[in-house]
């Protein structure tokens, strides 16, 4: 699967564009500010049917116009589809794949799969819990779409059980409906937490194997699942025992706090280089070595799960990297079409097989 | 919005943005086709909507929609009133009347426990169902809550609630729709459904 064509109207800062796109690696240069990383978000909304960068979509819409115009070639091995967007400022969006209306977002995916590097991944090792929570549950629908049913219905129940705490169990017919909601917490939640264990087993090699062939060296990369409301490791047979446990325990606590303290909302995992927790001890530079490995690993997983190797998109990755990593970045890159973009000079002896530049939202 | 009409119009607008699912762009736009239509027109919409508040109450016994003491389904001496249906609201028991497959009598929820919206279930007709389980000798309540968080939630209540009664308490299934093909079901449902697999005795 790769991107043949795709053209731009009124998007970002785009007027309008039009490109074709190698199968290979393409390297899109030019000044700050000029277009690049929003050719990469045009690309990843085609395929997620929203921006890498978290922002609402009126936000892509040229200033001055009412809507930006996204459309797509997608050559597969036996076809070709035509994905097209019209992303509205006010209003509901049209996306259409092959002239056929596409109702649900996560749709999109059947046509078109990214993985998307920026330099705020760094976050993911050195941020919060929430970063990299994020990780692995996008992670997880992408590689069993089951689960995006699942992470909804967990939502829903936190969000639920939060209202239930926060206006006080005052009563019997409080503590049973709390009853049942813990009884679903636990259900979902389990499936959940499985759900991530199974996937951090499968990831843990990966993320290995990624950072050693970016460093150069081959480090002992470690992982471990780490429950806020449990003590020690967790086997994915003991979760539904372990939150009804948990439940019982923290009950008081979370009566007076008024919010649930139990369940998979709350976990971490430790990445850990060397015997040391990198989310605190390491380098800036293993950091975003880590980071770039973890997508690179992430990407790698979800290949092997759909049978299907996602469009790699790594935004101004270089500049987060020293030459000896940039070089080994390129040539250790899965076998995708891949688009790179980089304002500073390029690591001496890189080979692409494209070339774009881009200089106010225009193609030079 | 702030109101820039005049007084009756703003009026109309305000309460249309009031019904689910009505924004003001919306309401704003059935206020005007309202504006334009002939008054023995207008007369007979705004006439039902006083007549279905008139005419149109909770069924006494199920609290289903009815017109006077008891509702269409309570009255019909032929259903079983050994078995409850229990659904969330009235629209649910059009959707089951459909397959013509269930010849019990209905209980209207009028609701899910929902929290969030401050519905516990001492907002919703759990009281009653639990009284009618009692007196009436009922053998088999069927929960046919959504199979959503929310309806989950409710049913996995109701089960709890009815365990002291001894009555046979069951849940409907979900999973594919019947009749279509597997490549068209949706691959959440289909997980689903494979999740709930059984074993076909030979």
């Amino acid at each position: 699967m790769h991107l043949g064509r795709l053209w731009l109207r009124d998007f970002r800062c785009y007027e309008q564009v039009e490109l074709a796109l190698e199968s290979g690696v393409t390297v899109v240069t030019g000044s700050n500010g000029q277009g690049k990383t929003s050719l990469l978000e045009a690309v990843a909304w085609i395929a997620t049917g929203r921006s890498m960068r978290g922002v609402p979509d009126r936000a892509l819409v040229r200033a001055g116009t009412d809507e930006a115009i996204v459309r797509a070639e997608i050559e597969h091995p036996e076809h070709r589809v035509l994905v097209e967007a019209a992303i509205k400022s006010v209003g509901r969006n049209r996306i259409l794949a092959n002239k056929q209306t596409v109702t649900r977002r996560r749709d999109l995916s059947e046509h078109l799969r990214v993985t998307v590097f920026a330099p705020d991944d760094l976050a993911l090792v050195k941020g919060g819990p929430g970063g990299r929570r994020e990780y692995i549950d996008d992670l997880l629908v992408n590689a069993i779409p089951r689960f995006s049913a699942v992470t909804t219905d967990y939502e829903r129940v936190i969000k639920q059980r939060n209202a239930l705490l926060r206006a006080g169990i005052r009563d019997a017919d409080d503590r049973r409906t709390r009853d049942v909601f813990d009884v679903r917490l636990t259900e979902v939640g389990a499936e959940l937490v499985r759900g991530r264990l199974d996937l951090i087993a499968r990831l843990a090699p990966e993320i290995g194997v990624a950072y050693a062939s970016l460093a150069g060296s081959a480090p002992g990369f470690a992982t471990a699942y780490e429950p806020e409301w449990h003590d020690g490791p967790l086997a994915s047979d003991e979760v539904e025992v372990a939150l009804t446990e948990a439940l019982a325990r923290l009950r008081k606590r979370e009566e007076d706090r008024g919010v649930t303290l139990v369940g998979p909302h709350r976990d971490d995992w430790a990445l850990v280089l060397e015997d040391l927790d990198a989310r605190h001890h390491a380098s800036q530079g293993e950091q975003r070595t880590l980071a770039l490995g973890m997508r690179l690993a992430g990407h790698r997983v979800v290949a092997d799960a759909i049978g299907v190797e996602p469009v790699l998109l790594l935004d101004d990755v270089f500049s987060e990297l020293d030459s000896q990593r940039a070089m080994a970045l390129v040539e250790h890159l899965p076998a995708t079409q891949t688009l790179i973009t980089t304002a500073g000079a390029l690591p001496e002896g890189i080979r692409a097989d494209a070339w774009l530049r881009i200089d106010a939202g225009r193609l030079v | 919005m702030t109101a820039v009409y005049a007084g009756p119009v703003q009026r109309l607008i305000d309460e249309l943005g009031r019904l689910p699912g009505v924004g003001p762009k919306s309401a704003q736009r059935i206020a005007f086709y309202i504006l334009k239509l002939a008054p023995e027109d207008a007369r007979r919409l705004a006439g039902s909507i006083v007549e279905v508040k008139e005419k149109i109450s909770w069924c006494r016994r199920c609290f289903n929609i009815a017109e006077g003491e008891l509702c269409q389904f309570c009255q019909d001496e032929r259903r079983d009133r050994t078995v409850l249906c229990v659904v969330e609201e009235p629209r649910d028991i059009v959707a089951v009347e459909r397959t013509q497959e269930f010849r019990g009598s209905y209980h209207v929820l009028q609701g899910t426990i929902s929290p969030i919206e401050g519905i516990g279930p001492d907002q919703l007709r759990i009281k009653e169902l639990l009284t009618r389980v009692r007196d009436d000798g009922v053998t088999e309540v069927i929960l046919a809550t959504n199979p959503n968080t929310d309806g989950e939630v409710t049913a996995m209540y109701l089960a709890r609630a009815l365990s002291e009664s001894g009555t046979k308490v069951t849940r409907i299934a979900s999973g594919l729709p019947v009749g279509g093909d597997l490549e068209y079901a949706d691959e959440v449902t289909l997980g689903r459904a494979f999740e709930g697999r059984r074993t076909l005795d030979p």
